[in-house]
């Protein structure tokens, strides 16, 4: 296989021997629009479920993922959109093990399928709803009937020539079967520099449950805080990362920074003093720092 | 158009602006790359890219009122994919309706070979043999 850079085998490792029914609200086709449908049947999907709230009516999906010239949705932008709509994410292993753990997790899973050739594609979202292990199927609601079955063999074809693109929807708080740590930060991260800082968060926090002394995800949380100038919780997040590894220097920097900034400069000196560094860049800020403090930090307020 | 632009330009501008201000910190950016903190040269070639988004988007007749927040929206990095691949990007569209553009499709495959002289579908085709 061409797009096949990894030994992964995009075929089922073994034989399913157990159906699965994830019971995702339908909402029907409308003609070039079905990355915004697959986008708002999955956020119902989890409304159902969770105390999640989609953040975009069905007009704005509609509006920020079609584009006209093309008759159709961007994977780039069914990504950005889920995004805006207050979900997490994530990227699916491109194979069917991988699918399948996902729908057992009741996780519902949008693929990108060619319905054409290679030479004449007709490209199409759908969510994968279940699997239907007696007629060896695979369960959508890919038109405007809920749960069409298609033969995993035919199913896999389709996927096949779209290299096996599937993404997770997850509202924040909640974890991918696959994960890996860093490609869940990755997401959560995404999630924060595109304006949604509360649930990226979240998104952290949680994080933090699953992988409880992972560096890096106390220092994406701590300056999250930081950033939302939730000072108290920076500082007490900050000061646990140090009480793993008290020469991260980054993280001496920044909390040497909120400290400063909250009238405590001559802790933030001496943590700073720790901050010792071989990268050029960290050491240029480490020195940015240090003159703020003896210039005196502009104060930060509390929220 | 030209006050979208505008409106745009100015909101991108403040997203420097408000980074610029936390210069003495370092990023959470460096967990995926080595880098500590985006550089000023990067941070205008996002820029510019993310103005070549918006060409782009207008010229494939997105909704005029919807290209702010849908670059608004997009990482860096999904700006860098539209900006440079966008002919190549699949776009998932319909699950019915491409029948018709199969139909023609094969309409036009046969009326060439047709009057190649490969085939004879149509009464009304004369073959250049």
């Amino acid at each position: 296989m061409l797009s096949s850079c990894t030994s992964k085998e995009p075929l089922p490792s073994k034989q399913y021997n157990f159906s699965l029914h994830i019971k995702v609200p339908f909402v029907p086709a409308r003609s070039d629009l079905c990355g915004s449908t697959s986008i708002e049947m999955v956020a119902s999907y989890w409304q159902s479920r969770t105390s999640y709230v989609p953040h975009l009516s069905r007009d704005e999906l509609d509006g920020r993922t079609l584009i006209p010239a093309k008759g159709g949705t961007l994977q780039v932008e069914l990504v950005a959109t889920a995004r805006a709509n207050g979900l997490l994410v994530y990227p699916l292993d491109p194979t069917f093990d991988a699918l399948f753990s996902e729908l057992a997790k009741q996780h519902p899973v949008i693929v990108l399928l060619n319905r054409g050739y290679s030479w004449y594609p007709l490209w199409h979202y759908a969510p994968v709803t279940g699997y239907d292990e007696e007629n060896q199927s695979i369960l959508m609601h890919f038109s405007d009937r809920p749960n069409e079955t298609m033969p995993v063999a035919t199913f896999m074809s389709l996927w096949e020539r779209s290299a096996h693109w599937g993404v997770v929807l997850l509202p924040p708080g909640h974890l991918p079967v696959g994960t890996s740590l860093n490609m869940f930060l990755r997401a959560a991260y995404d999630l924060e520099k595109t304006g949604m800082i509360n649930e990226a968060i979240v998104a952290y926090q949680s994080a933090l449950l699953h992988w409880p002394e992972e560096i890096d995800v106390f220092f994406a949380l701590a300056n999250a805080y930081y950033h939302t100038h939730q000072l108290n919780d920076a500082e007490q997040i900050y000061r646990k990362l140090l009480s793993f590894d008290s020469e991260h220097s980054m993280a001496l920097n920044n909390l040497a920074n909120l400290l400063c900034r909250t009238n405590r400069s001559k802790e933030a000196l001496r943590l700073l003093g720790k901050a010792v560094t071989d990268d050029k860049e960290m050491q240029s800020i480490i020195k940015a720092t240090r003159e703020e403090i003896r210039d005196g930090c502009t104060p930060l307020s509390k929220i | 158009m030209n006050i979208t632009k505008l409106i745009l330009s100015l909101t991108l501008s403040m997203t420097l602006f408000v980074q610029v201000s936390w210069a003495q910190m370092a990023s959470t950016e460096v967990i995926f790359k080595q880098s500590v903190t985006v550089s000023s040269k990067e941070k205008i070639v996002q820029f510019t890219a993310r103005e070549d988004v918006v060409k782009i988007l207008e010229q494939m007749d997105v909704d005029p009122k919807m290209i702010e927040k849908r670059i608004a929206s997009m990482t860096d990095e999904e700006i860098s994919k539209i900006a440079y691949q966008i002919e190549t990007l699949p776009a998932g569209g319909s699950a019915i309706g491409s029948i018709v553009g199969a139909a023609v499709f094969i309409f036009i495959v046969l009326l060439i070979t047709d009057i190649l002289g490969f085939t004879k579908v149509f009464d009304f085709t004369r073959s250049v043999r």
